[in-house]
C-alpha cells in the first residue's frame, strides 16, 4: 500500500470515528423511533470501523503484537478482553432495545454477588457446568471435538434417580450413586470412542447422534420408568440417604459443589501429572510424535472419551442428588436442557484447561443466578437476557474457537504461500 | 541434431538464484537448450535442479543473470504467463483433481475468462483424440482419475501441456513415481514428444535414464554448474564424477575404533511405502558393536521407510530384525526402545519431538512412563524430569531460556541436540540416526558429528541414514548406498572413492564392479 493511499484511509477512519463518537455522545442522530436507538448503533459502529480501519492501515497486526503478551498472563488477558467485548456488544444491543445496559449488568452482578443467596446461587448453577467443561476440555487436550457431555450427562441424570430409589445407608448410597451416574457416562462415550479408533468415524458426528438417543431415552425413562406416581410433571425422588444437604439454608447449594471443584483437580491431576495425561496431550498436538515416543494415540483418545463420559455422568447426577427440594429429575429434563451444551462454552473460556473450567463455570453460573434480578430491576425480558447471553458465550467463545478451528494457521499459510514468490 | 547451425530455444545466462534467507541456491548456471533436444538435469538432492526448474517455468523469479527465449530475455511473471508462452512444468506431485474425469482435468482453466460460459468439452475432446493420435499418447478421458494408475496420470498431465501447444516440457523426476514397467512407457512416449518436435528438460538422478535419454546434460553440484556436456560424448563415471565432485575428503577423526560382535541385523527385509509400491526390497545387513554403518543414496530410494520401520514407525511387510539376538518387534516402539534402540527421527520437528511441549516435557518423549521418572501413586515425579532436563542441556550444549521454554522457540540445532540427548539418555545398545545434522549450522553439525564418532569409539552400533556424502564419508566404517531399495553395493569406507559412490547412487554397480 503505498503512502497516499494509507493517508486517505487514515482521515476517512478517523472521521468516521469522530462523527460516531460524537453521534453516541449527543445520544440522538433524529432516527430515533418509539422501540429502537437506530443512531446509537449507527454511531457505535462508526467508532468500531474508524477504529478498525486506523489500525488495519497503521501497522497490519500492531493489535495482535499489542495484545501479544508472553507468559502466564496472556490466557488471562486474552480471557479478559473477550469478556469485555462481550459485554459491551451485549449492552450496544441492549442500547438498541432502549434497555438501560448499566442498570442491567448492575443488577446481573448483584443477582450473582451481591450477597451470600447470590454467590450460594452462582455455585449451584456452575456446580454441573464445571463438569461438562471437563468432558470437552479433555476431549480437546486429546485432539477430539467431543461433543457428547450432553447425552452423558442425561443418562448420568437418569442413572442417579434410579440408583437413588434403592435403599442403601448414607455415605455409601451416595457414593454409589455416583460411581454407577460416571459409569453410565463413561458407557455412553464409547460407542463414539469405538467408532473413532476403529472405523474413523468422527467425533462430532457419532456424539450428535447419541445425544439424540440419550434424550429420548432419557425422557421415556423419566416419565413411564421412573415417573412420580403422585406427580405426574417429574420422577421420584431419590431417597434421603443420597442427598447432599445444602451449605446455606435456603439456597440452593449443596455439599456436591465440593466433588465437582475435586473432579476439576483430579483432572488436572491426570493431564498433567500422569503419563496417560502425557500421552493425551501428546495425542492432541502431534500424532507422529506420539506414536514414536512409543504411546498409543488411539487408546489416549478412548481414555480421553472415558474420563468426559465420567465427569459428564457427574454432571447428571449433581442435578438430582444435589438439586434440592425436589431431589428429582422434571420429565420435561428442563433443569438439564442445556447443560452438556453449555459446557463447550464452559471449557472454551477456561482454555480447555481443568482449572479454567472452575472459572468458566463461575463466569456462566454467574450470568443464570444473576437472571431474574436483572429481568425484574432492568425489565430486560428473559428473550433478551438470553441474547446477551448468547452475544458474550459468542465473543468469548472466538479466540479460542477461532485457534481450534486453526483458521489462523491456515491464513498464515496462505499468505506465506502468496508472499514467498513476490519476496524472492 | 546439430550444434552450431541452430538457434537455442532456451538460453541461461550466468543465473543465480538467492533465496531470501540468504542461501544460494544457484551459482552462474549457463547453458542452451536448443529445439527438439532432450535436455537432462542431473544432481544430488539440494543441487539446485528444482530451483533451476522452478525459475524455467516462471514459479520463482532469478536474483541475476538473464534467460532468453526463443532468442528473446524472458521475464515470466507466474506459471501461467511461462505457459501461454510455450513452457510448460510437470510437478512430481500432480496437480490433478481426483474425483474429475481426465477430460474435465485437462480442461480446467479453459472455461473462459468469466466462470459463467460454459466449457466446450466437445471441441477439447476432439482436440485432445487428434494430439493423441498424432503424438501416440493414450488415454482414457472418462474415467476419474483417482481409479486410473499413476503412469497414466503422468500422460494426463502432459496432455494438459500439449493441448496448450507448449514448446518446452520440463518434468520433475518422471520416473520417481513409476514402477519399472510404466517408465519404459513413459520413455517411448518421450521418443514421441521428441520426433513431434517438442523440447523437453528433464531432471533425474539416474544415470541410466541420463544415458539412454538425453541428448545433452547439464550436471548440477551444490548450486554450482558442474558441466554441461553431450550425453554422446561422456560415460557414466565422467557423470559420476560431476555430480559428485572431486573434492578432497575431509579428514576423518577415527579414534581406537574396535568392532565387536554384531548387535545388530536386518533379514530380507520388505517394507511398503505410502503409495504401496515396495520402497525397501529383501534388504540384508548388519551392523558391530564399534561401528557406523552409513546408508548413502539419493533420497527416495527406501531410506525413510528403512529407518522408520526400524524405529517402529511404519509396519514391514516380510523379513526379520534383530537386535542384540532378540526379534525386533513391529510398530512398537516402546518395546523397541526397551530392546535397546535409540532412534534420532529423520524429520525432529514432526516427529521427533512435540513443538508445543515444553524443553522439560520433551525431554521424557519415549521415557515417559519409564521408572526412573515414576513419582507417588504413578504420577510423573516432575522434580527427577527436572534434574533430568537440566542435566541434558548442559550435557548437550542446548541453548534455551529455560527448560519451561516450548521446544519450537529453539532453535534447529538446539531442537536437534535436545533429541540427541533425550535419545543418548536411554542408555541405548543400538542407535539409528537419520539425517542427524540435516538443515543445522556448522557448530551444530560438526557437534553432532563428533559425538557420534565418541559413541562409536565406546563400543556403540550406529547405523546412519544421510544423504549427505560428506558425512557419510566423516563418519562411517562400511557404507551401503541405497538405490530403488536395494543396495548397489555395501563396502569398507577406505574401498569408496566420489566416483564410486557416484555410480552406486546412479545405479550403475555394473560400472563399478568393472573398475
Amino acid at each position: 500500500m503505498n503512502n497516499s493511499i494509507k493517508a486517505v484511509l487514515i482521515s476517512i477512519g478517523t472521521l468516521l470515528f469522530i462523527i460516531g463518537w460524537w453521534g453516541f455522545i449527543q445520544g440522538n442522530l433524529g432516527w430515533e423511533t418509539e422501540d429502537y436507538r437506530f443512531d446509537r448503533v449507527v454511531s457505535l459502529l462508526g467508532i468500531v470501523a474508524g477504529g478498525l480501519l486506523i489500525g488495519s492501515v497503521i501497522r497490519q497486526g500492531s493489535l495482535i503484537r499489542i495484545i501479544e503478551l508472553k507468559g502466564i498472563l496472556r490466557p488471562f488477558f486474552d480471557v479478559f478482553a473477550a469478556v469485555i467485548v462481550g459485554l459491551i456488544v451485549g449492552a450496544a444491543v441492549m442500547d438498541l432495545f432502549k434497555f438501560d445496559p448499566w442498570l442491567a449488568y448492575s443488577s446481573l452482578f448483584k443477582g450473582a454477588f451481591g450477597d451470600k443467596y447470590g454467590w450460594a446461587d452462582t455455585a449451584f448453577n456452575a456446580t454441573p457446568l464445571v463438569l461438562t467443561g471437563l468432558t470437552f476440555a479433555i476431549g480437546v487436550r486429546a485432539g477430539l471435538f467431543n461433543i457428547g457431555a450432553q447425552g452423558q450427562m442425561m443418562l448420568g441424570a437418569i442413572a442417579a434417580v434410579g440408583i437413588g430409589s434403592i435403599a442403601m445407608p448414607p455415605g455409601i448410597h451416595h457414593m454409589v450413586t455416583i460411581m454407577v451416574a460416571m459409569m453410565v457416562g463413561a458407557l455412553w462415550s464409547l460407542p463414539a470412542a469405538f467408532l473413532k479408533a476403529k472405523r474413523g468415524v468422527h467425533e462430532v458426528i457419532s456424539t450428535i447422534m447419541l445425544n439424540f438417543v440419550a434424550l429420548w431415552l432419557v425422557r421415556f425413562l423419566a416419565l413411564k420408568v421412573f415417573g412420580d406416581p403422585n406427580r405426574a410433571e417429574k420422577t421420584v425422588s431419590v431417597l434421603e440417604s443420597t442427598q447432599f444437604s445444602t451449605i446455606i439454608p435456603g439456597a440452593d447449594v449443596t455439599h456436591v459443589v465440593w466433588i465437582s471443584i475435586l473432579a476439576a483437580l483430579l483432572v488436572y491431576v491426570v493431564l498433567w501429572h500422569m503419563p496417560l495425561g502425557y500421552a493425551v496431550r501428546s495425542t492432541g498436538l502431534n500424532l507422529d510424535a506420539t506414536r514414536y515416543g512409543g504411546m498409543n494415540p488411539n487408546r489416549a483418545m478412548n481414555s480421553a472419551f472415558v474420563l468426559g463420559g465420567m465427569a459428564a455422568g457427574l454432571a447428571g447426577a449433581t442435578q438430582i442428588i444435589g438439586r434440592p427440594p425436589v431431589f428429582a429429575l422434571y420429565g420435561d429434563l428442563s433443569q438439564i436442557a442445556t447443560l452438556g451444551f453449555d459446557g463447550i462454552a464452559v471449557a472454551l473460556l477456561g482454555r480447555n484447561h481443568p482449572i479454567g473450567a472452575i472459572f468458566g463455570a463461575l463466569f456462566f453460573g454467574a450470568l443464570n443466578a444473576g437472571l431474574p434480578l436483572m429481568q425484574i430491576r432492568a425489565q430486560v425480558p428473559l428473550e433478551m437476557v438470553r441474547v446477551i447471553q448468547g452475544v458474550i458465550v459468542i465473543v468469548v467463545s472466538m479466540p479460542e474457537l477461532w485457534r481450534l478451528l486453526n483458521i489462523k494457521s491456515h491464513a498464515l499459510k496462505l499468505k506465506a504461500a502468496f508472499e514467498k514468490p513476490q519476496k524472492a | 541434431m546439430n550444434k552450431t547451425t541452430q538457434e537455442p530455444l532456451l538460453e541461461a545466462r550466468d543465473i543465480i538464484k538467492v533465496y531470501p534467507d540468504g542461501t544460494e541456491a544457484l551459482t552462474d548456471v549457463t547453458f542452451k537448450v536448443y529445439p527438439g533436444e532432450v535436455h537432462g538435469l542431473l544432481g544430488e538432492n539440494g543441487a539446485g535442479k528444482s530451483t533451476l526448474t522452478k525459475i524455467i517455468s516462471g514459479l520463482l523469479p532469478l536474483t541475476s543473470g538473464q534467460l532468453l527465449w526463443k532468442g528473446k530475455p524472458a521475464d515470466f511473471k507466474n506459471p501461467l504467463d511461462a505457459l501461454n508462452q510455450g513452457i510448460g512444468m510437470v510437478h512430481q506431485h500432480f496437480a490433478l483433481v481426483n474425483p474429475f474425469t481426465a477430460l474435465e482435468n485437462i480442461s480446467l482453466g479453459q472455461e473462459g475468462s468469466n466462470g459463467l460460459s460454459s466449457v466446450d468439452f466437445d471441441r477439447i475432446e476432439t482436440r485432445l483424440k487428434q494430439i493423441m493420435v498424432e503424438g501416440g499418447l493414450h488415454a482414457p478421458l472418462d474415467i476419474p482419475i483417482e481409479k486410473l494408475p499413476v503412469g497414466v496420470q503422468q500422460r494426463i498431465e502432459i496432455l494438459k501441456l500439449l493441448l496448450r501447444d507448449v514448446d518446452l516440457l520440463i518434468l520433475d523426476e518422471p520416473t520417481a513415481v513409476l514402477t519399472p514397467q510404466e517408465a519404459d512407457e513413459m520413455f517411448v512416449t518421450l521418443r514421441k514428444l521428441k520426433e513431434a518436435g517438442k523440447t523437453i528438460i528433464f531432471i533425474t538422478h539416474k544415470l541410466r535414464e541420463v544415458l539412454e535419454m538425453t541428448d545433452q546434460v547439464t550436471v548440477l553440484r551444490r548450486g554450482h554448474q558442474a558441466g554441461t556436456v553431450w550425453t554422446k560424448e561422456v560415460d557414466s563415471k565422467d557423470l559420476a564424477n560431476l555430480m559428485v565432485g572431486k573434492e578432497v575428503l575431509p579428514s576423518v577423526k577415527r579414534g581406537g575404533a574396535k568392532i565387536g560382535k554384531p548387535v545388530f541385523k536386518v533379514n530380507k527385509l520388505q517394507v511398503k511405502s505410502e503409495l504401496g509400491d515396495i520402497a525397501v526390497k529383501e534388504l540384508d545387513f548388519e551392523i558391530h558393536e564399534g561401528e557406523i554403518f552409513g546408508i548413502a543414496g539419493v533420497e527416495g530410494n527406501g531410506q525413510t521407510e528403512l529407518g522408520e520401520a526400524i524405529g517402529g514407525l511404519r509396519k514391514w511387510e516380510s523379513g526379520q530384525v534383530l537386535l542384540n539376538d532378540q526379534i525386533l518387534r513391529q510398530m512398537n516402539p516402546r518395546a523397541i526402545y526397551e530392546q535397546g534402540l535409540a532412534h534420532i527421527p529423520e524429520d525432529r520437528r514432526r516427529v521427533g519431538m512435540v513443538l508445543d511441549f515444553s524443553v522439560r516435557d520433551n525431554s521424557i518423549l519415549g521415557l515417559q512412563s519409564s521408572e526412573k521418572f515414576r513419582g507417588f501413586m504413578g504420577r510423573v515425579n516432575w522434580g527427577k524430569v527436572k534434574r533430568h532436563a537440566q542435566e541434558l542441556i548442559e550435557k548437550f550444549e542446548v541453548k534455551t531460556q529455560s527448560i519451561k521454554t516450548p521446544a519450537k522457540s529453539l532453535s534447529g540445532g538446539n531442537q536437534q541436540k535436545l533429541v540427541v540427548g533425550r535419545e543418548l539418555s536411554k542408555d541405548p545398545l543400538f542407535i539409528l540416526a537419520a539425517q542427524p545434522t540435516r538443515g543445522l549450522d556448522i557448530g551444530a553439525t560438526q557437534y553432532i558429528r563428533d559425538l557420534l564418532v565418541q559413541l562409536r569409539d565406546q563400543g556403540k552400533a550406529i547405523l546412519l541414514i544421510s544423504a549427505e556424502l560428506d558425512e557419510i564419508f566423516q563418519l562411517a566404517d562400511r557404507v551401503g548406498v541405497m538405490y530403488e531399495g536395494e543396495f548397489t553395493g555395501i563396502y569398507p569406507t577406505h574401498e569408496l572413492d566420489r566416483e564410486r559412490i557416484g555410480l552406486l547412487m546412479g545405479g550403475l554397480q555394473e560400472a563399478v564392479e568393472k573398475s
